[in-house]
């Protein structure tokens, strides 16, 4: 795979995930988006590791990084479903409510 | 293997370790915490006199204690992490944690039955071996490093009893005000590596001169403005007389052990470097001599009994830091040895009295000599220290600080040290009077005086009746091992007898007799004191200086408050503003490039 394509890949799921965090109003997306922006830096890392000649640096940052992406996912999962429960919306802008 | 990285090593990771096992210990055992705190301490204690005694000189001296040496001294911006012992940074040291150590010992008294322990005395501990650190490392970065660490701690014991809302707001003050000093000292460090490129305080004192002039009075008022802060002095002197709701103990160890030499380390140490930066000498004397004489009157007329400890320690101080500007190194360092015993005196024994009656109000006390008859001989003895009577150790470093003074500082500023020695005699008298003699003002139920409160008094009376005679060790040690200061080492008698012969001395004597002439004449003078009682009431409101405190904080709230438009609390406006940051810095990497 060349290096143009996976920068434009890489570029493109980080846009797509900034884009959604900047417009998305739910918390159940904005988790979603977030996911597929740590996607992006995941192919960026092992692209990186690849142009630099040190493919297994690159994977094992990757892999470290997949690790700590699924507990995000899990916990931010887990908080939007109490949020849902106690506060009975998922609209963030509802929610920043609670930093009075 | 070398003795001293080892005694170095031990010095500050006992009483950190002790501060881990204080709280691993658990509120529930209080007993084990307190013999763990108690026997921490003294450890290190003993580790930092075996330090003084066997590592200078002996066949076992020399050697550093180093990390990060060699690679990574090459490749990174922080330098070697190296302890290095030399005179001024082992004495303080051993200042920290000796009396550290006792402040703990009387602590298992006044501490007793009290909630969360643990934190107490787990902040104490890290406190000491932080201060350890500070004076022992010779790289800038960790000197504010452990800087930070103690005004982290001060923060946290100032503000122990978190339920009341006058020691929080005494803790803020504190950790405030020293951090804005910790920023003078960052800035300081940051421009030393910016121009000499390395952080090693004694590469720093060497090569001090290559430095351009502007950016050397740049570092040296940086540097001041750290020490003011941090020691308390103008225009920074409001926070000490705050930290006054700390635990008894906590209050001995701030003024006495640990937070407020820092900064007068700091000017000691760096003096060198600063002093032929135009201006800086009279600055330091000029700050020195306004902190002693407004905080001497302001003791005056508090009458909280720790309240005009605090003041005199703001006073004292003002005469150390008087003294580093004149250049007098070993005198302003004596006078910290006798203050830091003859204080952790005086607060420990106005500990045990507010432990005895359950009040700080003076006004309430009288005449409890007859009930307490040790604490009063151990406070007397160190009042006497503090009004500079022989034979105590409070007279000879004064004189001392005087006599340097009149010779390498200008009259008038001398004039005012002299007057404000005249004035803690009329303070420290009225200070006895109103607590130990007299008639009982209110009916106080008085509750006996606990062993450790007493085994914790007497060495710091005996050491207040005798350190004196460590003048000649003591200036030999700061002539032998600062090779950047220049002093010359004497022997006790000699520099005992230039003192007594000095004319200087004379007339500080007759000045602190007047000022006792005066308490005693008091009645007599009201044709003086009446036309005073207006300086009386500006300088119970602080000099004014309590009413700026709070309109700058009013100002830093308002604007606070106007700037969290920019804050709405978002996620959306949030991830813009990251989004917004890391185009700018690309922008800027892309142009720099």
């Amino acid at each position: 795979m060349s290096v143009t394509i996976a920068l434009s890949i890489i570029l493109g799921l980080v846009g797509i995930g900034l884009y959604a965090l900047l417009i998305t109003r739910n918390l159940i997306k904005v988790i979603i988006a977030l996911q597929i922006m740590i996607k992006g830096v995941l192919l960026a890392l092992v692209a990186a590791g690849q142009s630099a000649e040190q493919p297994m640096v690159g994977a094992s940052m990757a892999l470290t990084v997949i690790v700590a992406d699924t507990i995000v996912a899990v916990v931010g999962l887990a908080l939007a479903v109490q949020v849902r429960r106690r506060f009975g919306t998922l609209d963030i802008k509802a929610l920043s409510i609670l930093r009075r | 293997m070398q003795i001293v990285p080892v005694l170095i090593f031990l010095g500050i990771a006992l009483p950190w370790l002790g501060a881990l096992l204080v709280w691993w210990a658990g509120d529930a055992r209080a007993r084990l915490q307190h013999g763990l705190a108690v026997f921490f301490s003294v450890v290190s204690g003993a580790t930092m006199l075996a330090l003084l005694l066997i590592g200078f000189g002996g066949e076992n001296s020399g050697g550093s204690l180093s990390f990060f040496q060699g690679t990574a001294q090459e490749t990174s911006p922080f330098g070697a992490f190296t302890f290095a012992p030399d005179g001024l940074g082992v004495f303080l040291a051993v200042v920290a944690t000796v009396i550290g150590s006792l402040a703990v010992i009387f602590s298992v008294d006044y501490m007793r039955g009290e909630a969360q322990l643990g934190r107490y005395y787990a902040m104490i501990l890290f406190f000491i071996g932080s201060m350890v650190g500070l004076v022992l490392t010779t790289n800038l970065l960790l000197v504010f490093v452990f800087w930070e660490m103690t005004a982290l701690c001060s923060y946290g014991l100032i503000s122990f009893y978190n339920d009341d809302p006058k020691a929080v707001a005494g803790g803020m003050k504190a950790l405030i005000m020293t951090q804005l000093g910790g920023v003078g000292l960052l800035l300081g460090a940051i421009l030393a590596y910016g121009y000499l490129g390395t952080v090693d305080v004694n590469v720093f004192l060497e090569r001090a001169a290559e430095l351009p002039t502007d950016v050397l009075a740049v570092l040296a008022f940086g540097f001041l403005l750290a020490a003011a802060a941090k020691s308390a002095q103008f225009p920074f002197q409001t926070w000490l007389p705050d930290a006054m709701e700390a635990p008894t103990p906590v209050s001995a160890l701030i003024h006495a052990a640990t937070m407020v030499n820092a900064g007068v380390y700091l000017l000691a140490r760096f003096y060198p470097a600063f002093a032929e930066v135009p201006y800086w000498r009279e600055s330091v004397m000029v700050v020195g001599m306004l902190s002693a004489l407004l905080s001497a009157v302001m003791a005056l007329v508090a009458t909280d009994l720790k309240r005009v400890l605090a003041y005199s320690t703001v006073s004292q101080l003002g005469y150390m830091v008087y003294a580093v500007g004149t250049g007098g190194i070993f005198a302003s360092q004596f006078h910290l040895l006798s203050h830091s015993v003859f204080k952790a005196l005086l607060f420990l024994a106005a500990g045990a009295v507010i432990h005895a009656v359950g009040t700080r109000d003076m006004r309430k006390m009288g005449g409890l000599g007859s009930q307490m008859p040790l604490v009063r001989t151990v406070f007397v003895i160190g009042a006497l220290a503090l009004a500079g009577l022989p034979v105590l150790n409070g007279f000879w470093s004064k004189e001392l600080i005087l006599e340097a003074g009149i010779e390498h500082g200008p009259l008038w500023i001398w004039i005012l040290m002299l007057i404000t020695a005249g004035l803690t005699a009329l303070y420290t008298f009225r200070c006895v009077w109103m607590v130990f003699y007299g008639q009982p003002r209110s009916h106080l139920h008085v509750h006996p005086t606990g062993i450790a409160m007493k085994t914790a008094m007497l060495p710091l009376a005996l050491g207040t009746l005798t350190t004196w005679l460590l003048a000649g060790p003591f200036s030999r040690l700061l002539a032998e091992t600062m090779p950047h200061h220049e002093m010359e080492a004497e022997a006790t008698g000699a520099l005992l007898l230039s003192v007594i012969s000095a004319p200087v001395t004379w007339g500080a004597m007759a000045v602190v007799g007047l000022g006792l002439a005066a308490w005693w004449q008091r009645d007599r003078l009201l044709l003086v004191s009446e036309p005073l009682a207006d300086l009386g009431r500006f300088a119970e409101s602080s000099f004014g200086f309590e009413a700026i405190n709070r309109r700058i904080t009013e100002q830093m709230i308002c604007m606070a408050e106007d700037l969290r438009v920019l804050h709405p609390g978002l996620l959306n406006w949030n991830i813009f503003g990251i989004v917004a940051a890391l185009v700018t810095v690309l922008l800027i990497l892309a142009l720099g490039a």
